[in-house]
């Protein structure tokens, strides 16, 4: 491959292609075998091949098509390409048969197909990729030609076949001097005419002698054809008689042609200039009569019509049909034209794609890392408006958004004990995941962009939470207004103002209740009463989250957040009820508060966040209505033998036990007044109830500590008269019987 | 936001989601989000025999609005923590009312 440059004298791709170029001169190298370096214009070394890595993507995969896969475009006709090869092989097999004389034959369809006419110049041979590797196999797509015009496949093969011209030394032709070739071989012999005109009517002259047998049959059985041929289309009417009894012969092509006619009417009508009188010759040569009629309606039964006609032709025939079909002038700038389109249309797209990739890289550098990080910006600002993202509306606004989740899932990881303290950072780790992963590599540029990044992320974020919302927007000249909607806050589709800020007061069900003290706490006000304890307690707990840290600088601070609190103290302790006066005909509102299962369970948390004092009013005035509450009330004594699951019983016991071990410093106290004043079977009814329970060792503890006043009783009751004397033992037996004793046993 | 807060704590946990459709799928939560869309894993219906069109395949992508119901797993619940944050979406919500 040499490697000399472009030539200037041959022809280009960038040039305009002339396909009657070598008509003009250098026809002495005709006769002479054609060597690759003669037409190699070295163009493909000049080629800029740096953004061949795209060609695959542009042309599909080269190298998959030479090695028989199936690329991506075209090659389907690649593959109908083989199977003509060897349809026209078969053919040739057939043809040599029936005939002696055969110059065409050494040219295989391989030979054809490989390196004969209509390979484009040069390029095409360059075994870099040029992106037009495709038309190394042009002449498939030459055959593809063929059956566009008309030609059935098979019958493609034959002309294909005789294409070869006289001298059969040669190898590699160009298009041009190929198509040189046949211009100098038609001035030297008529016959071999280029125009179908010419042809036609030399072959008029010089073909009569050919007659076939059947000749006779052929007039009447036209003449009946052409009304029928009339009818189905009558615009061809005129190239069907011309061309029927002239063309074939001139073109070459035997059977197959009339399908041309009918297909290209107009093609043909200069042929006109021939006689018009069919000749039997033409005749003979091309289809037999009734082939236009099976064109029209069958054209499928041609091609079988035709290898059948092929079999009488003759010698001289068949070696005029050597005048290779596919370089016919007009056949040729066909074809000319369609490579020429495909090879622009292939530059097309190249040099669109090489535009693209220019226009691209002449923006590089276009945008500052400054314009890239402000689009960002805008993007993550809408990212953040159109999420909703909690931090928009602040920490605490997050916290009420996503609570459960932050609160549960800080409860289950167990190493945030402060739950806001993850919510401060909530534009990081909702938008960068990042953490506290980015620590490390903070130093690094990429990284330090990345942070550059998060600050101005965060001030976005900042810039949309203090920017004041716009639900509509009013565009100027509208009747009408738009309003924005997003997944946190939904278009409003009713837009209800409230009048007043009390919540329950404006409705008119709860305006009837606007009394309760008059009325007594009804369940519903108690339920209310629940709920508001609950509420403030939330504020109260968000409140003790947000409390900084007792030895930190902003003391001004935490006096806010401490007079805040003490406040909301005050509403707990409203909503509790516990200062509402005792009336002896109504429930303690707080007594029903205590009924609720919930305002149980609120207790505990209350008694968080109340004062010492108001704790011991709470539990006085618990005391004081033991008898109401519902656990007291709804108690139930177990009766017999009352089998308790065994944890549960352990269970009881244990909370036996450390019930005992408080009660028994007080035993001593336990009694009131002296062992003469009496009024004690309520301490010896207690008592009892302990030592029903208690355990031998606990009898003998509660014995040892009440032993003197049982003593002291039974002294006494000998002092008294029998009828006391039994009473007040009888007391002392409620106890003493609870322990497995009896005062009998003191005496 | 209250249930995508809720069911993001479900999340890898294995939940029964029951259709519109009748359907019932259980499989663990991968996924959810704000329009309670529900992505699960190792699904399986639990009406195999009815519905064996399901019985290939192995995760779904159910799309919020045709779920009914999802079967909590009660052990993964924190009820009173669940009150306070219904407590906290409704203030929420009446403060947005207002």
């Amino acid at each position: 491959m040499g490697s000399t440059g472009h030539n200037q004298s041959a022809p280009g791709f960038s040039q305009a292609y002339d396909p009657f170029a070598d008509l003009r001169g250098n026809h002495d190298s005709i006769d002479e075998a054609l060597d690759f370096e003669d037409t190699y214009d070295g163009l493909g070394d000049q080629l800029d091949e740096t953004d061949d890595i795209f060609n695959d993507d542009t042309f599909g995969d080269m190298t998959a098509t030479g090695g028989g896969a199936v690329g991506k475009d075209f090659d389907f006709f690649g593959a109908t390409a083989k199977i003509t090869n060897a349809m026209e092989e078969e053919h040739q097999r057939f043809s040599l048969q029936q005939q002696t004389s055969r110059t065409a034959r050494p040219y295989v369809a391989q030979d054809y197909n490989s390196g004969y006419a209509y390979q484009p110049p040069p390029p095409a041979s360059k075994p870099a990729r040029t992106g037009y590797e495709k038309y190394k196999e042009e002449p498939t797509e030459l055959e593809i030609d063929a059956s566009i015009w008309g030609v059935a496949p098979k019958k493609a093969a034959t002309p294909a076949a005789v294409v070869q011209p006289p001298p059969t030394g040669r190898k590699m032709m160009s298009l041009e001097e190929v198509e040189a070739a046949m211009r100098a071989e038609a001035k030297q012999t008529p016959p071999v005419s280029l125009t179908p005109q010419f042809q036609s009517q030399t072959q008029y002259h010089t073909g009569e002698f050919q007659i076939p047998v059947d000749q006779p049959n052929f007039y009447p059985r036209q003449e009946q054809l052409d009304p029928i041929r009339q009818p189905v289309d009558g615009r061809h009417q005129r190239g069907f008689q011309t061309s029927d009894y002239q063309q074939p012969i001139a073109q070459g092509i035997t059977h197959g042609h009339p399908i041309t006619i009918l297909q290209r009417p107009s093609r043909h009508a200069p042929s006109t200039t021939g006689p018009a009188i069919p000749s039997p010759i033409s005749q003979q040569q091309q289809t037999p009569p009734i082939a236009p009629t099976q064109i029209l309606q069958n054209p499928s039964r041609v091609s079988a019509e035709g290898s059948r006609a092929g079999v009488p032709m003759h010698p001289a025939q068949k070696s005029q049909n050597a005048t290779p079909r596919n370089i016919q002038p007009h056949q040729l700038s066909d074809l000319s034209e369609r490579e020429k389109a495909a090879i622009v249309e292939a530059e097309v797209r190249r040099a669109k794609r090489n535009h693209k990739i220019h226009l691209m890289s002449g923006n590089n550098g276009l945008m500052t890392p400054q314009d890239k990080s402000f689009i960002t910006r805008i993007q993550l600002q809408q990212l953040v408006s159109a999420t909703g993202d909690p931090s928009e509306q602040g920490n605490e606004a997050a916290l009420a958004e996503d609570f459960y989740y932050q609160v549960l899932s800080s409860l289950r990881a167990g190493q945030r004990p402060n739950p806001n303290q993850p919510l401060n950072n909530f534009a990081q780790t909702y938008l960068f995941q990042t953490g506290t992963r980015r620590g490390g590599t903070r130093h690094h540029g990429p990284q330090n962009h990345v942070q550059r990044m998060e600050q101005q992320v965060q001030r976005a974020v900042e810039a949309a939470k203090n920017k004041p919302k716009n639900k509509q927007l009013v565009i100027e000249g509208s009747l009408g207004k738009i309003s924005f909607s997003n997944a946190k806050t939904p278009k409003p589709l009713l837009n209800i103002k409230r009048t007043d800020n009390g919540a329950d007061t404006t409705r008119p069900g709860s305006s009837q209740r606007a009394q309760p003290t008059s009325k007594g706490h009804d369940k519903k006000d108690t339920l209310r009463d629940i709920e508001n304890v609950y509420l403030t307690l939330m504020k109260m707990e968000d409140l003790s989250r947000s409390m900084p840290p007792p030895n930190g600088p902003t003391d001004q601070d935490i006096a806010e957040k401490q007079d805040e609190f003490n406040k909301l103290n005050e509403q707990l302790w409203n909503h509790l009820r516990v200062h509402e006066p005792i009336s002896s005909t109504t429930v303690h509102p707080f007594i029903s508060f205590m009924s609720y299962p919930k305002g149980k369970r609120a207790i505990p948390r209350v008694f968080r966040y109340l004062s010492h004092t108001q704790r011991t009013t709470i539990l006085t005035m618990i005391v004081i209505h033991l008898d109401q509450l519902d656990v007291v009330r709804g108690a139930q004594v177990q009766t017999g033998g009352a089998h308790l699951p065994r944890c549960c019983y352990s269970r009881a016991v244990a909370t036996f036990n450390i019930f005992f071990n408080i009660l028994e410093p007080t035993l001593h106290n336990i009694f009131p007044g002296t062992v003469a004043s009496g009024e004690d079977i309520y301490v010896w009814q207690f008592l009892a109830a302990i030592g029903i329970g208690a355990s031998p060792d606990e009898q003998q503890r509660l014995v040892f500590a009440v032993k003197d006043r049982v003593m002291g009783t039974v002294g006494l009751a000998k002092t008294l008269p029998p009828d006391m004397a039994k009473g007040r033992l009888d007391n002392v037996n409620l106890f003493m019987r609870s322990i497995g004793l009896d005062v009998e046993l003191l005496n | 936001m209250l249930f995508f807060s809720f069911f993001k704590t479900l999340i890898d946990h294995e939940v029964t989601v029951e259709l519109k459709n009748d359907i019932q799928i259980r499989g663990t939560l991968k996924s959810v989000d704000q329009y309670l869309n529900i992505k699960l894993d190792d699904i399986h219906v639990v009406e195999e025999i009815k519905y064996p069109h399901l019985s290939s395949v192995k995760n779904v992508f159910i799309r919020g609005s045709v779920v009914r119901y999802v079967h909590l797993p009660a052990a993964a619940v924190d009820v009173p923590l669940l009150e306070d944050a219904t407590r906290r979406e409704a203030a929420n919500q009446a403060g947005k009312g207002k």
